[in-house]
C-alpha cells in the first residue's frame, strides 16, 4: 500500500537555502569547514548507492534484458522478438484482459462501496466502531487475507456450505476453478481488504467539508440526493482523485492474493500481468521474455497514473480546495 | 438515504467484513485432526493453542517470523536513517540541482517491483546474495528508501531554514546540525515512515519467494504461502493458526499508533 505514492505528487515548496550574512562564524571559516556546493552530497550518498544499484540500475537491466533470449543460463540478442511474441501469445491476451478486469473491478467495488459506507457513518452513533471494523482487512498481510478466503472459495468452502445451507444449491459452484470466476472471485476478496482505506479516506475528505457551505445548501432546500449529488460529491473531489489514483496503481500490481488463491490457474487463466511476468522469469525461466511482460507492466502503471493525475490535478488546484 | 435504510446498509456491511474474520476465530479453534472437511459455523472443541503451536513449530512459521521481525526493524529502521540523510541534504544543503536528486531517489517508487525482480535476481547469485538475510535486506532497505524519502522530505520542507541559519551562526557543524535540530523535529515524519516501511517489509511475499528458498532465509509471508500450498498435508486449522499469527504485528501496530498511520495515508497521497 505504501507503493501508492507513486499516484502522488510531492509537495511543492520553494525551497529555501539558508542564506548567510557575513558574521562571526563566516570569520571563523565556518564555510570552509562545512564545504563548498557540493557538501550535500555525501549526505545522499547512501540512499544513492541503494537506489542506484538495486533499484535503478536494475531497472535498466530489465529494459535491456527484454532484448535477449534468456534461460538464466545462455542469452543471445533477439532484438524485439519477446515483444512481437507477446502480441501473439495467448496467454498474454489473457493477462491483458484479466489485469483490465482488475482495473476495473477494483475501481468500482472499493471505491464505490467505500464512498457509500463512508458517507453512511458520516456523523452515525457508533459510526467510527463500523469503519474501524471495514479498515480491519485492510491491515492484515495480501498473504493472510489470501489465506482466509481460500477458505471460504474452496468447492467446500464456506461460501457454498453457506448457500447450500440457505438453499441455494444452485448458486454453488467452484469458484476458483473456472474463468471468469475465479478472476471476479478474487476482485471481491480484494474489495473486502481494500475498502476500508478508502472509507477512511473519504470520512477525512467528508469532514473537512466546511459546514458553511451545507447549512447554506440546506437553506436553499438541498436534502437527501440533491445535496450529495451538487454539495457533497463536488467537495470530496480532492479526496476523489486520491483514492482512484491509489486504486489503479494497486490493482495493476496485484500479486499476493492470486498467487495464493490460484497461483494464475487453472491452466493460467487467472493470470495477470504482475503473475505472468513472476511465472515466465522465474518458474519458466524465460528471463527476457518475462522482462519485457515486467515493462508492459511498468509502461500501463506510469501512463495510467501519470495521465490520470495530469488530467485530475489542475482541476483540483482551480477549486482551491487544498 | 434515510436513517433506517442507512443504519441497516452499515449493519449488513458491518456483517459482511466481520464475517470472514468470525470464520477464522472459530475454525482456528478447532482441533486439526477432527476438522470435518468444511468449514465450522460454531466452535467445535477448543484447540487454539496446539493450533497455533503447530503452525509456530512444525509449519515453520516461528522461524519466518523471527525472520521478517529482523528484516523488517532493521530494514525499516535503515531505510528511514538514510532518508532522513538524504533528505536533509536535499532540502536544507547547499547541493546543485536539487530536485533533480529527489526524482533520482523518488523514481524508486514509480515501477512495479516485476521491473526490477529480474536483475536482481541475477546480480544476487553472481555475488552469493541469493537465498542470504544480507541480500534480502539489502533490498527491502532500497525498496523502503524511495516512500521513506518523500514523507520525510515533505515534513523537511515545512520546517523554517531560520533554525538552521541559527544553528550555523552558532558555529555547528552539519552533522552537529542534523542529530540536535533536524532529526528531533522530524520525529513524527520518521515514526510515520517507519511504520509504513516495517509493515510493507512485514507483508512482502514477492521479494521473498524470488529471491530466497531456505526456510531460515524465508520471510514469513513466503513461510505461509508455502505452508498454504501444502494444504492437504496440515489441515485447514493450522494455516489459519499461521494466518492470525502473521496478522497480529501489522494489526497490533496499527491499533497502537492509528493516528500516525492514518495521517500518514493521508500526507502521502495528497
Amino acid at each position: 500500500m505504501s507503493r501508492t505514492a507513486a499516484a502522488a505528487k510531492p509537495v511543492r515548496i520553494p525551497r529555501r537555502t539558508p542564506t548567510r550574512t557575513p558574521g562571526p562564524a563566516e570569520r571563523r571559516g565556518a564555510s570552509r569547514r562545512l564545504g563548498g556546493p557540493l557538501a550535500g552530497v555525501p549526505w545522499v550518498l547512501p540512499a544513492l548507492l541503494f537506489v542506484g544499484v538495486l533499484l535503478i540500475y536494475s531497472f535498466f537491466r530489465s529494459i535491456y534484458g527484454s532484448f535477449f533470449e534468456d534461460n538464466g543460463f545462455t542469452r543471445h540478442y533477439v532484438g524485439l522478438d519477446n515483444y512481437t511474441r507477446l502480441a501473439q501469445d495467448p496467454i498474454f491476451g489473457q493477462s491483458v484482459l484479466n489485469t483490465a478486469l482488475w482495473v476495473a473491478g477494483t475501481l468500482l467495488l472499493p471505491v464505490f462501496t467505500g464512498l457509500l459506507i463512508a458517507v453512511a457513518t458520516h456523523n452515525m452513533r457508533f459510526g467510527n466502531v463500523a469503519q474501524l471494523v471495514i479498515v480491519l482487512p485492510f491491515v492484515i498481510s495480501g498473504a493472510s487475507t489470501a489465506v482466509l478466503w481460500k477458505f471460504i472459495l474452496t468447492t467446500e468452502g464456506a461460501l457454498n456450505g453457506v448457500l447450500s445451507t440457505v438453499g441455494l444449491d444452485s448458486w454453488t459452484q467452484s469458484w476458483l476453478l473456472e474463468w471468469p470466476q475465479n478472476t471476479l472471485s478474487m476482485i471481491v476478496a480484494s474489495t473486502w481488504q481494500g475498502t476500508g482505506i478508502n472509507v477512511v479516506l473519504f470520512a477525512v475528505g467528508l469532514r473537512a467539508i466546511p459546514r458553511d457551505t451545507v447549512e447554506a445548501a440546506q437553506l436553499d432546500g438541498a436534502t437527501g440526493w440533491r445535496m450529495f449529488r451538487y454539495i457533497t460529491l463536488p467537495q470530496l473531489r480532492p479526496m476523489t482523485v486520491v483514492v482512484v489514483g491509489m486504486a489503479i496503481v494497486n490493482s495493476l500490481k496485484a500479486f499476493d492474493m492470486i498467487w495464493i488463491l490460484t497461483q494464475g490457474g487453472p491452466a493460467r487463466s487467472s493470470e495477470t500481468l504482475a503473475l505472468t511476468m513472476y511465472r515466465e522469469a522465474f518458474r519458466l525461466f524465460h528471463v527476457g521474455y518475462g522482462s519485457a511482460v515486467a515493462l508492459v507492466l511498468s509502461v500501463i502503471v506510469v501512463a495510467s497514473s501519470w495521465m490520470y493525475l495530469r488530467r485530475q490535478m489542475p482541476d483540483t488546484r482551480a477549486e482551491g480546495s487544498r | 438515504m434515510g436513517r433506517a435504510t442507512r443504519n441497516l446498509f452499515v449493519g449488513v456491511c458491518v456483517v459482511l467484513w466481520l464475517a470472514p474474520l468470525y470464520l477464522l476465530a472459530v475454525n482456528v479453534l478447532t482441533p486439526a485432526g477432527a476438522y470435518s472437511g468444511s468449514p465450522d459455523w460454531s466452535p467445535q472443541g477448543f484447540a487454539l493453542w496446539e493450533n497455533l503451536s503447530t503452525a509456530w513449530n512444525e509449519a515453520k512459521i516461528g522461524s519466518g517470523v523471527g525472520s521478517s521481525m529482523t528484516y523488517a526493524l532493521v530494514c525499516g529502521a535503515v531505510a528511514v536513517f538514510v532518508a532522513a540523510m538524504a533528505s536533509f541534504a536535499v532540502v536544507v544543503l547547499p547541493i546543485p540541482k536539487p530536485a533533480f536528486w529527489f526524482w533520482l531517489i523518488y523514481s524508486g517508487t514509480l515501477f512495479p517491483v516485476q521491473m526490477f525482480l529480474g536483475p536482481l535476481f541475477g546480480m544476487y547469485a553472481d555475488f552469493n546474495l541469493y537465498d542470504t538475510r544480507l541480500g534480502l535486506m539489502l533490498v527491502y532497505v532500497a525498496w523502503n528508501i524511495p516512500f521513506a524519502f518523500f514523507l520525510i522530505r515533505n515534513q523537511l520542507t515545512t520546517m523554517p531554514p531560520e533554525v538552521t541559519e541559527a544553528a550555523m551562526l552558532d558555529g555547528a557543524s552539519f552533522r552537529r546540525i542534523f542529530w540536535r535540530i533536524h532529526l528531533p523535529l522530524l520525529a513524527p515524519s520518521l515514526g510515520a515512515a517507519f511504520i509504513f516501511q516495517f509493515s510493507a517489509v512485514w507483508n512482502d511475499l514477492l521479494f521473498g519467494i524470488t529471491l530466497s528458498r531456505s526456510s531460515d532465509v524465508q520471510p514469513v509471508m513466503a513461510t505461509l504461502a508455502a505452508l498454504d500450498s501444502a494444504y492437504a498435508a496440515t489441515g485447514p486449522p493450522v494455516i489459519l493458526a499461521g494466518a492470525l499469527i502473521v496478522s497480529l504485528p501489522t494489526l497490533l501496530l496499527f491499533l497502537m499508533f492509528r493516528g500516525v498511520f492514518l495521517r500518514g495515508v493521508a500526507s502521502s497521497v495528497r
